[in-house]
């Protein structure tokens, strides 16, 4: 049967991630869940909710404090054959691990010369709004993407959380997996069957002629507002979702911006040293005489999160900001 | 007495490395009940590495063909000596930096150990880890050169052998700085929790490179810390391999059967400098008499002059045994040298396996997408 027979239904990007983790366990009886607190009723905002009941606490383990050994025990285990998934209700947390995620984890397969795989996937979820603070909305994915040896999803939508997760828990190399917790009530089509999303496949989700967004995670739907805003003044925006950092489909980043010659790039981290620096560079290695303006980054201040409501407002860039940046692009 | 507790001393004394030198000459080394084919080996095994690591020294410089840094372990052979008479191969093992006891203790091959470090695409990794860091897959042995990060991976090692009600167990070696790391408590509190199936070995060499032990740590008590735990700890005197074999032999049979995590700690000493040939004394770390105090109970010297007033082991053996590890040795240099070079064709997938069979066999890919984005994102209140 193929995917496209499988029945399609509105689901929302967290009960997405539960299925994804749900329909693994049953695939496999390898596959294990590792974090704190997963296995009680809330499941981590619902992500592992009914699983401890459904596959037993051997399979599903509430863990210590201790998340540098949590990274440790998935990667021993994976060794030994098991596949776990290990889940961090911040990213903030995960940063007590990041001598197992690279100076082990990513370098596992290269030091044992391709003798010796490390199927561990790292859920971190990243906070947005509500004052989560300095402490509780870190996204540091431009860090992990830094290191070889490791994969790095960063999915929008509800189906390609679950196709990305999926492929992540079934490929033999190692993968971050990193999901806005803004975008956990937001639904999209998605397949009841198990399937895979390819980490390094960009996606278009808008075509337009006048300038490329590329945007990364929860700024996907903005883009794609920005967009909308911009398509009644007549100007044609085409938006490009990469899906993962690492591997970054760079071909259709560049084929877009060779049709538009315009480029933005939206982030939700920080302004300096990030993925968006990283796909300017990259285009303009590629296309850079060939640009009608000079490329946009709009992302997050070089600044902390601030707690107050307003000091959020003025820290997460919003539709506007977005609009502001491609009319000025076009107009030059 | 409770089982996690630290037993009484074997010699009936407070065992630190200040009161260690206080021994003199090692006089408890007991070989009664013990097999003549486990002493025979511990020998073979202790005699095996000492000769590989002085030939290792001797080849380093000038020739100046193994380039990386190596951590030799020349008078710490006893405890990876025992380890290599009861490991399983299919057990775990995982290594501090200071790895050739250890490899050659899990039955990884010599020509792939030698290879390894002259940088060669016949070595265990193809050149890609060195001595610090080499690996051998096929013997599930693992080094690595951060001091504490294996410990936390031996310990994923037992969790998966007690999910799958395996009697093979997990064992961590490491030396006593690496107890300073948080990693290490880490691991020690889950092991203790979850009743795991490793085997944390401390081979306490008293320096951290120079640092003493005691100028680094509140207390020279890793046993009674690590009992607290759960974990049974003992300490012992690392250079009597009889010593270290019963111990080890004990624990890990305990553990095949159920009977939950275990630290030892041996007390040992290197003899070299903390990396490579050349003489780190200049630091003035350790003290004349203290150097001579482990040479005198050299671990090889203790069981082989035991085993010999025993009549057990005599110069014609000896010598048998010399001309086999010398001719092993001679050969498997003469392998690594005369291995080409690696070359990395494309470094991306040296880094990743860009094969997913599994994936390839359980998912259909999902190719299109479609997003509604007028949604509303979350708002997180009152959380």
């Amino acid at each position: 049967m193929h995917l496209t027979e499988s029945v399609h239904r509105p689901l929302s990007y967290g009960k997405a991630i539960n299925e994804a983790l749900r329909q693994s366990m049953e695939l496999c009886e390898d596959v294990i869940v590792l974090g704190q607190l997963v296995d009680y009723k809330s499941g981590v905002f619902g992500t592992t909710t009914g699983l401890a009941d459904r596959f037993g606490p051997g399979r599903v383990q509430d863990f210590p404090n201790s998340e540098n050994l949590m990274t440790a025990t998935a990667m021993g285990a994976a060794l030994a054959g098991l596949r776990p998934v290990v889940v961090h209700q911040r990213f903030d947390f995960m940063l007590y691990s990041l001598d197992a995620i690279a100076n082990w984890l990513g370098l596992w397969y290269f030091k044992s010369a391709g003798k010796s795989d490390m199927p561990v996937t790292i859920r971190a979820i990243v906070g947005k709004g509500w004052g989560q603070g300095p402490q509780h909305s870190k996204s540091l994915h431009a860090w992990l993407a830094h290191l070889p040896g490791l994969r790095v999803a960063i999915p929008a939508t509800a189906d390609d959380a679950k196709g990305l997760l999926m492929d992540s828990v079934f490929s033999q190399t190692p993968a971050v997996f990193i999901e806005g917790r803004s975008l956990f009530p937001m639904t999209t089509n998605v397949p009841e069957k198990p399937y895979r999303v390819r980490f390094g496949q960009a996606t278009i989700r808008r075509t337009g002629c006048d300038a490329t967004i590329v945007a990364i995670g929860n700024m996907v739907p903005i883009a794609l507002r920005a967009a909308a805003a911009l398509e009644r003044d007549g100007i044609q925006v085409e938006v490009v979702d990469p899906r993962t950092i690492s591997p970054l489909d760079t071909a259709t980043i560049c084929a877009s911006v060779a049709k538009t010659r315009r480029l933005l790039v939206t982030d939700p981290g920080w302004h300096s040293f990030g993925v968006a620096a990283e796909i300017v560079a990259t285009v303009a290695e590629e296309l850079g005489g060939e640009l009608k303006a000079k490329p946009v980054r709009v992302c997050l201040p070089d600044s902390h999160t601030p707690m107050s409501a307003t000091l959020e407002e003025q820290y997460y860039p919003e539709e506007t900001a977005l609009e502001t940046a491609v009319r000025r692009m076009v107009r030059l | 007495m409770n089982s996690s507790t630290v037993p009484p001393e074997p010699m009936g004394l407070e065992l630190n490395h200040k009161t260690i030198l206080g021994l003199g000459r090692y006089q408890a080394l007991d070989i009664d009940g013990m097999q003549a084919e486990t002493l025979a080996g511990l020998l073979r095994q202790m005699l095996r590495l000492r000769r590989t690591e002085e030939a290792i020294l001797h080849e380093y410089h000038p020739a100046d063909e193994i380039r990386c840094p190596v951590h030799f372990c020349i008078g710490q052979e006893a405890m990876p000596a025992a380890l290599s008479l009861l490991v399983e191969a299919e057990d775990y093992l995982f290594s501090h930096h200071r790895t050739h006891g250890y490899y050659f203790a899990k039955g990884a091959p010599m020509r792939e150990f030698f290879a390894e470090i002259y940088g060669r695409v016949t070595g265990a990794n193809q050149g890609r880890a060195g001595s610090m860091d080499i690996s051998h897959e096929a013997s599930r042995f693992y080094g690595g050169a951060i001091l504490s990060g294996s410990i936390g991976i031996a310990v994923g090692a037992a969790y998966a052998l007690q999910h799958r009600h395996s009697r093979q167990i997990s064992i961590a070696g490491f030396g006593e700085g690496a107890t300073e790391e948080g990693a290490f408590w880490e691991a020690v509190n889950y092991a203790g929790l979850r009743r795991l199936p490793i085997l944390f070995l401390c081979e306490n060499n008293r320096y951290s490179v120079y640092s003493d032990q005691t100028k680094r740590q509140a207390s020279d008590n890793i046993c009674e810390r690590v009992a607290t735990f759960g974990v049974r700890a003992r300490r012992i005197f690392g250079n009597d391999a009889a010593l270290t074999h019963r111990t080890l032999q004990l624990e890990m049979e305990a553990m095949r059967e159920g009977g939950g995590p275990a630290l030892v700690e041996a007390y040992t000493y290197r003899w070299n400098s903390h990396v490579g040939p050349e003489d780190d004394s200049d630091n003035e770390y350790r003290t004349v008499e203290e150097i001579a105090f482990w040479r005198q109970n050299c671990p090889i010297r203790l069981l082989e002059e035991k085993l010999t007033a025993a009549g057990r082991f005599d110069s014609v053996r000896r010598e048998n045994l010399e001309s086999e590890i010398a001719a092993e040795i001679a050969e498997n240099f003469k392998f690594a040298k005369s291995s080409p070079f690696p070359h990395i064709d494309d470094w991306r997938t040296a880094n990743w396996n860009p094969a997913s069979p599994l994936a390839d066999r359980l998912l259909e890919t999902l190719t299109e997408s479609e997003f509604d984005q007028y949604q509303a994102e979350a708002k997180l209140a009152p959380y």
